[in-house]
């Protein structure tokens, strides 16, 4: 038996993949609004693994980057779980010139402070976390609340991804899209990671959200 | 008068769910197509009434499908329904000929509100 009969059905996966895809497009569209340029969006991907195998995949996702800045936030309502935002190194100066476009701040060549730098990329964080976490909770007939965002600026990975590991056999869903920018130079991942612990209820309330249109 | 829906979508649920909310007295000949290449294929091979065209897909993205689509035929009547609902998107795919772009999630009156405006297209062209 593989790990996709075991944690999930192919039904609840294409379920899941298109609650994924609407909450991706949301939250694509928040930022969009905000910083006025196009945001690219990538097929949402859904991973089925142990929990103990989620750091190590995440890293060979991004092996090609020396140094990351990652944004993490729990969530936590009956889906709950952990969001990762992962940018390489030097997005933040880059979306800090997204966000100051046409104001009388620094530009993309100019420095910016440190506290400047972490400050985009919590808002850019609480923006695409929050509208995608919320909206997929919003399809499920759930609500969330948020623990602080904690943001580690020039780290690998495994420093990072940490969580549930007293539960290294525990399966998990790992669901990820690519963000980028039209015409800009910068690309982000965001990882969502349920706990398995609201696995049992993400498959009922998946089977909610189609049941509504049959 | 629509007889022929072709539906683009790489999301087996999300045609699912557009065939549940297309009313099923209306007794139209549903086609389905899973990414945008096969989209222009099924269109050339069938040519629907009325296309509904998903944006984010493999293969072929629903903008270069819808851009195909409206070489081959200036006058195909193709509604994009996607969860991208940034406005750039939805000028880039109105600019494009798109006759108008449905949000995802999807429901009945929005479809059935499609389904209006598509006839009154589809009279306009005849």
């Amino acid at each position: 038996m593989s790990n996709s009969e075991i944690i999930i059905s192919e039904e609840e996966r294409d379920i899941l993949q298109e609650v994924m895809n609407i909450a991706f497009g949301k939250a694509s569209a928040d930022l969009a609004d905000i910083i006025d340029v196009y945001v690219v969006l990538s097929i949402p991907h859904i991973k089925l693994m142990k929990t103990g195998e989620v750091a190590g995949y995440i890293e060979a996702e991004i092996d090609n980057l020396e140094n990351i800045s990652v944004i993490k936030q729990s969530y936590s309502g009956k889906f709950h779980g952990t969001a990762l935002l992962l940018f390489p190194d030097g997005a933040g100066k880059k979306l800090f010139s997204l966000f100051d476009n046409g104001g009388e701040g620094p530009g993309e060549s100019e420095e910016i402070s440190f506290g400047l730098e972490k400050e985009t990329l919590l808002e850019v964080g609480n923006i695409l976390i929050g509208a995608s976490v919320s909206k997929v909770a919003d399809l499920l007939d759930d609500v969330v609340s948020y623990r602080p965002p904690r943001i580690i600026i020039e780290s690998r990975p495994g420093d990072i991804v940490d969580w549930d590991l007293a539960e290294p056999d525990a399966p998990a869903i790992l669901m990820h899209t690519v963000f980028g920018f039209e015409n800009r130079d910068i690309s982000g991942l965001l990882f969502l990671l349920p706990s398995y612990k609201s696995l049992a209820w993400l498959k009922k309330a998946l089977h909610a959200f189609l049941e509504q249109y049959v | 008068m629509i007889e022929k829906i072709l539906i683009v979508d790489d999301s087996p649920v999300s045609r699912k769910i557009m065939k549940t909310c297309i009313p099923e007295d209306r007794g139209y000949e549903l086609l389905e197509a899973g990414d945008g290449r096969s989209g222009i294929d099924k269109y050339q091979l069938s040519n629907p009434d009325l296309t509904f065209m998903d944006l984010t897909m493999p293969v072929m993205d629903g903008m270069q499908a819808l851009q195909e689509i409206m070489k081959i035929d200036p006058q195909a009547v193709v509604i994009v329904c996607t969860a991208d609902v940034q406005m750039k998107t939805i000028f880039k795919v109105m600019n494009l000929g798109a006759l108008m772009v449905v949000r995802k999630p999807i429901n009945k009156q929005a479809i059935d509100d499609a389904l209006r405006k598509a006839e009154e297209k589809l009279r306009n062209i005849k």
